[in-house]
């Protein structure tokens, strides 16, 4: 019965079954995660870790590749965050999403950063849990206003940096015009105001799938352009304290 | 071509025959002439007139008789090293040459540089010649006649007269410049060196002045050996000249006076009262004498002029000796061999009969000057070395002043740092004890009364982590965006909505920052919102819940509107009524079955 905003329509057109594989150390939420895949009749469960270095050792050896990652970024032994960046790394195809428990803006942009497509939180209903890792497969991805915010100010932060320096040197200013598009941006920026992917759609004359897919897009190129970034750690450093 | 066909000549002549030697001409009589009174007699030269007439005016005609082998054939010339006030020269009853006019006494004086008249060859003869001096002698003024010299050219030209012309002229035009030099000097530090640190306006140095009214009295009076024709009749000049000698003594007189730091002892103030009587008493005692015509006044009057400098220097020297420093040493020694020299010039000037002495002070004073300019140039540069000082001194009190500055300024921070820390600190406990701890024990009360059902308790618990994650949102809320706010509750809560089958309208319009929500009112604001929906969800049995926001003449409105049963408007659920208070927004309330309408204006 609880789950996350924007997540409306479901495309259940394909049949194909999704491996998960849960990262976290609290076992009583490894278990209600594993009784929440195994419920499901389109994910199934490929087994959890409970550090970090669990997880990268199953990482190196797995002869399945995962298709979804849960991971939890508080490990007793770091940061998920290295998972996450690991997983995508030697899997593309692999989808991380992170456990949160409130879904707060600064872990979920870092792991957005890192090539997290998703989060889901950890009080949801296990329906739950596993409806958001199916439709988030089948293209959706959720996105709270207050994160919707703080990439505006982040692409307002780079438009302001990139528009005085328009020297070659700076790698981050020149990928910065092309980080959102202005379809993009409208959604962005209605998310912000409260709006719902289906208000959006409405007002914007478009589908729900096509303003999820923006925002599928956008997470992906937060992810690119973060790599990019690590280059330019003032810059990151200044979204992060940004007040926004 | 006339010089080089008379060096010519003379070679000729030279090496025709043996050089006749310069005859000294030391003997012959005087016919003189003193108040009406005519007397000859024989002179012997040097003829000093003030020791043979008691500083009388007069006249004096001295025949002077040689006898030549033979008529020269070189260019003769008669060198006197010392004649005057006024004179004629003649040869053989010719005149050979006039030195201003017999006929007017008290004016040019001759006597102070020494004379070289060339001969014509035809006026010597073989055998007995004559050569006439005749001089106007005014009184006190050094006239007289020294010892002549006639002889060639060379060497009575180029040998005696030059040399002593460049003893006599051209050392006081040298000693003239540099006295003006060194007191110029002394009177631009003393003009430019104003310690305005003083309290009661500015003070000068003093020792600068004096040093400067010293040298310029002195270039005065050394200037007098090359003036011929003074401005002013001998009697005034005359005592001008006794006033600027002792100016200059009474002048460096004061100079020690401040070397030696007395002017800050009130033992030794008195001083300046003799030291200017020095000078009034100059001025009057050569008064006395060029007028009276008795030139012993002012005779008399160095004596003890002389006396009570020597006893001055002496008190200098021994001061001196007490506290040395290379300033005093210097002066103290120039001090002494001045008074020695001044000693002997009295001796030799107004008592001996010795005629044609020029004075040995003159010389001594150079050294005085010389030490007077050392001292005034260390001086000057201890002042700017103490002036640099200060600056550095004041530089670094300014740094100083800086670095307390900026660590009274890091102190404040650090406290404004940790009173931020405390407000947070008070905040986040403030915000458990509101939500999540008040919402954890009415769970516990709940299940320990073992009335409540679990969607009671489940409703609790979810309430307190919605609380708590709106707390966590607020953290990131900019303050005033009240547009975020409802975006950040909207999100928060709809799951709940849509658990509960509450359809939610979202009519929010882009609204502008109100400006008085700080991030305690953004809290106040976020927490009456979620009650106001709270209570939707628990008691309105709503079906549609809408969200209103929009700008109405400038003030932002908000509107929580339900179509549930409705309450009693007139009761305003103290939650509410409460938490509007301390946001400072005006709470209207409206409510009838299938309507209600919470209101909150920022006017």
């Amino acid at each position: 019965m609880l789950r996350p905003m924007n997540i409306e329509a479901l495309d259940a057109g394909t049949t194909r079954r999704w491996g998960v594989l849960v990262v976290e150390d609290d076992s009583r939420a490894r278990s209600f995660f594993e009784a929440s895949v195994q419920r499901s009749p389109r994910l199934f469960w490929l087994g959890s870790a409970g550090t970090v270095q669990e997880a990268l050792n199953w990482l190196a050896q797995t002869a399945t590749i995962p298709d979804v990652l849960l991971v939890d970024l508080g490990m007793p032994d770091g940061s998920g965050l290295d998972v996450i960046r690991e997983a995508v790394a030697r899997f593309p195809g692999c989808e991380p999403l992170v456990i949160s428990v409130f879904g707060d803006e600064e872990n979920v942009l870092s792991s957005i950063e890192a090539g997290a497509v998703g989060y889901i939180h950890k009080d949801a209903a296990p329906e739950d849990i596993a409806q958001t890792i199916v439709e988030m497969k089948a293209g959706a991805s959720p996105i709270s206003p207050m994160i919707a915010r703080r990439v505006l100010a982040k692409y307002r932060s780079l438009q302001l940096a990139g528009a005085p320096a328009a020297t070659p040197e700076a790698a981050v200013d020149s990928t910065a015009p092309s980080l959102l598009s202005s379809r993009e941006h409208e959604v962005l920026t209605l998310i912000a105001r409260g709006f719902s992917y289906a208000e959006i759609a409405r007002l914007k004359g478009l589908s729900v799938h096509t303003v999820q897919t923006h925002i599928k897009n956008l997470y992906g190129k937060l992810a690119v352009h973060s790599k990019s970034e690590a280059v330019f750690e003032a810059t990151r450093l200044g979204l992060l304290s940004h007040p926004g | 071509m006339w010089l080089a066909a008379l060096l010519m000549v003379v070679g000729a002549a030279a090496a025709a025959e043996p050089a006749e030697s310069p005859i000294e001409l030391r003997r012959g009589t005087v016919t003189t002439t003193v108040g009406g009174v005519t007397h000859t007699a024989p002179a012997e030269l040097s003829y000093h007139w003030d020791r043979q007439h008691a500083g009388r005016p007069g006249f004096a005609d001295f025949e002077l008789p040689f006898t030549l082998e033979a008529e020269p054939e070189a260019a003769w010339g008669i060198f006197i090293p010392r004649a005057g006030n006024v004179l004629e020269v003649r040869l053989n009853e010719a005149l050979l040459q006039a030195y201003g006019d017999l006929a007017r006494g008290n004016g040019p004086d001759y006597a102070k540089a020494p004379i070289y008249v060339p001969v014509p060859g035809h006026l010597l003869k073989a055998g007995d010649n004559r050569l006439q001096i005749r001089i106007r002698a005014d009184s006190a003024r050094r006239a007289g006649l020294s010892r002549v010299t006639i002889g060639p050219a060379t060497p009575v030209r180029t040998e005696l007269f030059e040399s002593a012309y460049a003893w006599r002229f051209t050392g006081s035009v040298l000693l003239t410049a540099f006295s003006l030099v060194v007191g110029g000097i002394a009177l631009a530090l003393w003009l430019t060196q104003v310690d305005a640190g003083a309290v009661g306006g500015q003070r000068r140095e003093g020792i600068y002045f004096w040093a400067a009214l010293a040298e310029f009295c002195w270039a005065l009076r050394v200037a007098d050996g090359v003036i011929a024709e003074p401005p002013l009749p001998w009697g005034a000049w005359g005592v001008l000249m006794a006033g600027c000698y002792a100016g200059w003594a009474a002048s460096a007189m004061m100079f020690c006076y401040h070397l030696a730091e007395w002017d800050g002892a009130p033992r030794m103030r008195w001083l300046r009262w003799p030291v200017a009587a020095v000078v009034a008493g100059t001025i009057a005692a050569s008064s006395m004498a060029l007028y009276r015509e008795e030139p012993y006044w002012l005779t008399g009057w160095l004596a003890l002029e002389i006396v009570f400098v020597a006893l001055f220097v002496g008190a200098f020297a021994v001061a001196t000796v007490r506290q040395p420093n290379v300033g005093r040493l210097l002066v103290a020694a120039a001090a002494l061999v001045t008074l020695g020299f001044g000693t002997r010039d009295w001796l030799v000037i107004r008592l001996s009969d010795a005629y044609g002495e020029t004075t040995w002070v003159r010389y001594s004073s150079v050294f005085f000057g010389i030490a007077l300019l050392l001292i005034v140039l260390r001086r000057f540069r201890a002042a700017s070395i103490e002036a640099r000082g200060w600056v550095a001194t004041l530089a670094e009190r300014v740094a100083q002043r800086e670095r307390e500055l900026a660590s009274t300024f890091a102190a404040l921070e650090q406290v404004a740092r940790d009173q931020a820390r405390t407000h947070e600190r008070e905040r986040i406990l403030r915000d458990m004890h509101d939500g999540v701890g008040s919402h954890i024990s009415s769970a516990i009360r709940q299940l320990q009364s073992g009335q409540a059902s679990s969607d009671e308790l489940l409703r609790t618990l979810r309430d307190s982590l919605d609380k708590l994650k709106l707390s966590i949102d607020s953290i990131h809320l900019p303050p005033g965006d009240v547009g975020a706010l409802l975006a950040a509750l909207r999100y928060r809560l709809e799951p709940r909505l849509a658990a509960a089958g509450i359809e939610l309208q979202w009519a929010v319009d882009e609204v502008p920052a109100v400006k008085r929500l700080d991030a305690q009112g953004m809290r106040q604001l976020q927490f009456l919102l979620f009650e106001a929906i709270s209570n939707v969800l628990q008691h309105a049995h709503a079906r549609t819940l809408r969200i209103e926001a929009e700008t109405v003449a400038g003030a932002v409105q908000l509107r929580v509107i339900d179509d549930g049963r409705g309450f009693d408007a007139s009761h305003v659920p103290r939650a509410l009524s409460e938490r509007a208070a301390t946001v400072g927004t005006q709470l209207g309330l409206e409510s009838r079955p299938g309507r209600t309408v919470v209101q909150l204006g920022f006017g």
